[in-house]
């Protein structure tokens, strides 16, 4: 068969023309007759007790059309994404700055606010827990009466990693801190909501999770499911930070209390003081080797700072213990991962799901060592990477894993690794050069254990047009446009042809949440099932006219092909008489990510089985008066299996370096005693465009054997995993001084050196 | 305080809207004329969703009070086409992927809108300081390097031609 022309193809995003004319609609793009806005009441306290709340006096505001307290909701009070115990609206407590303890919703954002003003609370300070070191300690005060303030304590062991540590020529043992990083979706968390005339509540999500928030906005209203429906409009970005569901609840009881539409959009600093963050986690580690190089065992300890609430803190914490080892193939691993509750902000998903924080100290870990061994870097990882075929130490064996080595090797080689030392180490007195490299896997998909399915309805008409529905939230990702370039593949027809629907829950099927970079499989995989079989019916039509058997006919550009040259019938005659004599042109299915029914015994539990690999080189510049590091060049090479769409693979690599960066040098949200001191753009330091170097990308295109359609993996999480190693590594081979604690910000860097 | 009509010109139609006090021109664009296209990222100026052209310059409209505008010319991101033709720019950041939720492109495409209209053969770096208060979180700035490029590079090439295609900027 000939190369595709629309698989592969740098086509331009569906929507992009609405993007550029400004007409796409995201939230509070969203306008309804009659639409009030909605705005939440938010503690400002980390901890308090809620003595008093009185809401009259906001309700007789004229143009206040509701006001609701926790009293006021029918259903179930809570958010559910893992376990129900975050109130939408606090009940007697607050337990960090971000819980809402009332909503309102009025004619005006003027009125809105007045009405909030006219709430009165009055609060008992509470002495909060800040500290998850002392938190954990037993007889710690509970931030839950009656529940131990350690949410999580999971070890899994394997090989016999006491007896290898004390074999080994040589151990690196350091403890490393992370920090809480934020999101900066472009668009923050919004949500439009109304009752339409069938009765159904309709919200509008900025949101990752279509169908979760269908059913949580229907246990929080007390109304069955078939009762409400969520659809994503545009949406602005969202990074693991719009999985959860954030004001959609609040939004959808607001509009039936109010019986008007409304509103209801974050404004910036509500939304870093309330959406979760990317874990702050204290690890310890030790890696122990023999005096070759090879890795003889991992041994790790991290505590997790979860915040007040569940959330995604186990998901989380379960990634970071599944990815601590790295992609080596090292064989005795222990791993105890600790989440303790405090009244910081809540930890959550964001992009990798701790697979960030594991990478920073295992990269960092095999640099130490590569500088006790006197060893190259790269050839320390070349020695102990993991292949296809290497069983890891969480059970899962590596099924295609050339772009471990191959991503190294393409790295070093576009760097110019071998030859650095030729370029000017002290290109001024007051400056120094380095380089550093990091490597790593993140798995796609949900992982063993969990359900991991997709569904999907595709139909084509009668002229050859086709409507795809996918319930899979795009929030730029560029989901629909490669599931509709698949389907635009497969049924012959060029990209302009196919329609795919922004998801709606009333008319496109679940296909669980945009995360854990699953839906290019799992999505992916539904559509070609669908879309083979409506070929199916295309070819037994083409095939009964022509007399040609069917092993020579193939669809494309736009006609059915004989033997790969172009034949008279079109596609869309062979619509016309497929509809004619009831051959079906519809069709659903549901594609099932197959895990093995059990995760076998002493294998890591949810580990994932298809993982990206890739390698970034980054070359630096420190200032050694001012500790400033500048990125000069970032090389990152990545795998994606095949690329359905390079434009969307390059789009995601360049993004998450630019993220990268950040949570290197920059990116952290200062908490002091629960309070957020810089919720703002303007001090939640951002590489902007004058702050980041040229990255140099290249993808390699080794197709996943199993469960890949078309030999396409996912690429959404893996670009921001390595860059802080590989920037740590780098600062190390400048300034011969390791960090270990992000972000390495100028005063970190100075402080290294002068220790 | 009676509020009170500001008159203006917007993407080349004289408009009236309302104004009271604290109306900043992009409340005054979204609210009033529906032009949704420029975005409140962040409602102090730190990320550039918001920028539309006052008289040619790009500005953050959400640090702009609408009376500031009176009498002025703006033009929006849904000024660019001309009769249903995307302008180069708007083009160029679709086929090179300049974007990925698209929510900084309006204000991304003005700021380098305007930088076009001064110098029609930009550098990187005079594209990365046209831009560099423009946030972007998905796809960081190289692909809009890339697309300002062609996009200048189509616009010379209708300019010195007799082309119909394209409109070159003012």
């Amino acid at each position: 068969m000939s190369e595709s022309n629309v698989v592969g193809q740098w086509v331009p995003a569906t929507g992009a023309g609405d993007i550029v004319t400004g007409a796409a609609r995201y939230c509070p793009d969203i306008d309804l007759p009659g639409l009030l806005t909605g705005k939440l009441l938010y503690s400002p306290h980390a901890r308090a007790r809620i003595r008093k709340l009185d809401v009259s006096a906001a309700r007789q505001i004229p143009g206040v059309f509701a006001v609701l307290t926790q009293a006021d909701i029918p259903g179930e009070n809570n958010y559910l994404y893992s376990q129900a115990d975050q109130p939408l609206l606090a009940i007697d407590e607050v337990r960090f700055q971000g819980d809402a303890v009332a909503a309102v919703a009025a004619l005006d954002e003027a009125t809105a606010d007045a009405a909030l003003r006219a709430i009165q609370v009055e609060y008992e300070v509470l002495d909060g827990i800040f500290d998850p070191l002392v938190a954990m300690k037993a007889g710690a005060d509970q931030l839950v009466e009656g529940e131990d303030n350690i949410i999580m304590n999971q070890v899994y062991r394997t090989g016999e990693v006491e007896a290898a540590l004390a074999s080994a020529d040589v151990i690196v043992e350091n403890t490393y801190r992370t920090q809480w990083a934020e999101h900066a979706f472009l668009e923050t968390e919004g949500g439009v909501a109304l009752v339409d005339e069938e009765g159904v509540v309709t919200v509008y999500s900025s949101c990752q999770a279509p169908h979760r928030d269908r059913m949580q906005i229907a246990r929080t209203l007390a109304m069955p499911e078939s009762m409400v429906r969520v659809i994503t409009p545009y949406i602005g970005g969202a990074f693991g930070g719009k999985d959860e569901a954030h004001v959609q609840m609040h939004a959808a009881l607001l509009a039936v209390a109010a019986g008007r539409p409304v509103r209801l959009i974050r404004g910036r600093r509500e939304s870093i003081l309330t959406h979760v963050k990317r874990h702050p986690i204290i690890i310890h580690c030790i890696t122990a080797a023999t005096r070759e190089g090879r890795l003889l065992a991992v041994k790790a300890r991290a505590i997790a700072d979860a915040g007040p609430y569940h959330n995604a803190t186990h998901e989380v914490m379960n990634k970071f213990g599944e990815f601590i080892g790295g992609p080596y193939s090292v064989q005795n691993l222990e791993v105890e991962t600790i989440a303790v509750r405090t009244n910081n902000p809540i930890g959550g998903a964001f992009r990798g799901f701790g697979a960030p924080q594991a990478a920073f100290v295992y990269e960092s870990q095999m640099d130490d060592l590569a500088r006790k061994l006197e060893i190259d870097p790269l050839e320390l990882r070349l020695l102990n990477g993991v292949e296809t075929g290497t069983k890891m130490y969480t059970g899962v064996v590596v099924r295609e894993g050339q772009a471990m080595k191959a991503s190294l090797r393409k790295a070093a080689e576009k760097i110019g690794w071998e030859k650095r030392d030729q370029c000017e180490r002290q290109p001024a007195p007051h400056l120094r050069r380095g380089w550093g490299m990091a490597t790593i896997l993140k798995g796609s998909g949900m992982g063993r254990g969990l359900g991991d399915h997709a569904g999907v309805v595709l139909e084509m008409h009668r002229d050859g047009s086709v409507v795809l529905l996918s319930g899979a939230a795009d929030m730029g990702q560029g989901i629909i446009t490669i599931l509709a370039q698949m389907a635009a593949d497969r049924l012959g027809v060029p990209m302009s042809s196919v329609r795919a629907v922004r998801a709606d829950t009333s008319r496109t099927p679940d296909a669980g949440s945009s995360c854990a970079s699953r839906q290019c499989m799992v999505s992916g995989n539904a559509v070609l099932a669908a879309a083979n079989s409506i070929r199916d019916s295309l070819l037994s039509v083409a095939a009964g006219k022509t007399k040609i058997s069917r092993d020579r006919l193939d669809l494309r550009d736009g006609r059915l092909q004989v033997d790969s040259e172009p034949h008279a019938l079109t596609i869309e005659e062979l619509a016309r008489r497929a509809l004619f004599w009831g051959y079906p042109l519809h069709a659903e299915s549901k594609y099932h990510f197959e895990y093995p029914a059990d995760v076998p015994a002493g294998d890591y539990r949810f580990s994932q089985e298809v993982f990206q690999f890739c390698t970034q080189i980054a070359q630096v510049l420190v200032d050694v008066e001012t500790g400033q590091v500048t990125v000069e060049r970032l090389i990152a090479v990545h795998d994606a299996g095949k690329m359905i769409n390079p434009g969307g693979v390059y789009g995601q690599i360049e993004g998450g370096c630019a993220q990268g960066i950040g949570y290197a040098l920059t990116e952290e949200l200062i908490v002091n005693e629960g309070r957020t001191l810089n919720p703002s753009l303007e001090n939640y330091v951002i590489p902007m465009a004058l702050d980041i170097p040229e990255m140099e990308m290249d993808v390699l295109e080794i197709p996943e054997p199993v469960g890949a359609p078309l030999g396409a993996k996912g690429i959404a999480e893996s670009p921001i995993i390595p860059t802080a190693p590989a920037i740590r590594n780098a600062i190390l081979d400048a300034i011969g001084k390791p960090l270990y604690q992000l972000p390495m910000s100028a005063e970190r860097v100075l402080t290294a050196l002068d220790g | 305080m009676a509020d009170r009509d500001i008159q203006m010109n917007v993407n080349g139609l004289a408009l009236k809207v309302n104004s009271g006090p604290g109306r900043t021109l992009l409340s005054a664009l979204r609210e009033d004329l529906g032009l949704i296209g420029a975005k409140d990222g962040c409602s102090q100026g730190d990320c550039g969703a918001c920028v539309v052209l006052l008289d040619g310059q790009a500005v953050n409209s959400c640090m702009v009070l609408a009376p500031q505008a009176q009498g002025r010319d703006i033009l929006t991101v849904e000024g660019l086409a001309e009769n249903g033709v995307l302008h180069p720019l708007q083009r160029a950041f679709g086929e090179t992927w300049a974007f990925q939720c698209g929510f900084c492109t309006p204000g991304m495409l003005m700021s380098c809108y305007a930088l076009l209209s001064s110098n029609d053969e930009p550098s990187r770096e005079e594209i990365l300081t046209a831009i560099s208060g423009n946030f972007c979180r998905c796809t960081g700035y190289q692909a809009v390097v890339k697309a300002v490029q062609q996009a200048a590079a189509e616009i010379r090439a209708s300019s010195s031609g007799d082309g119909e295609q394209g409109r070159a900027p003012a």
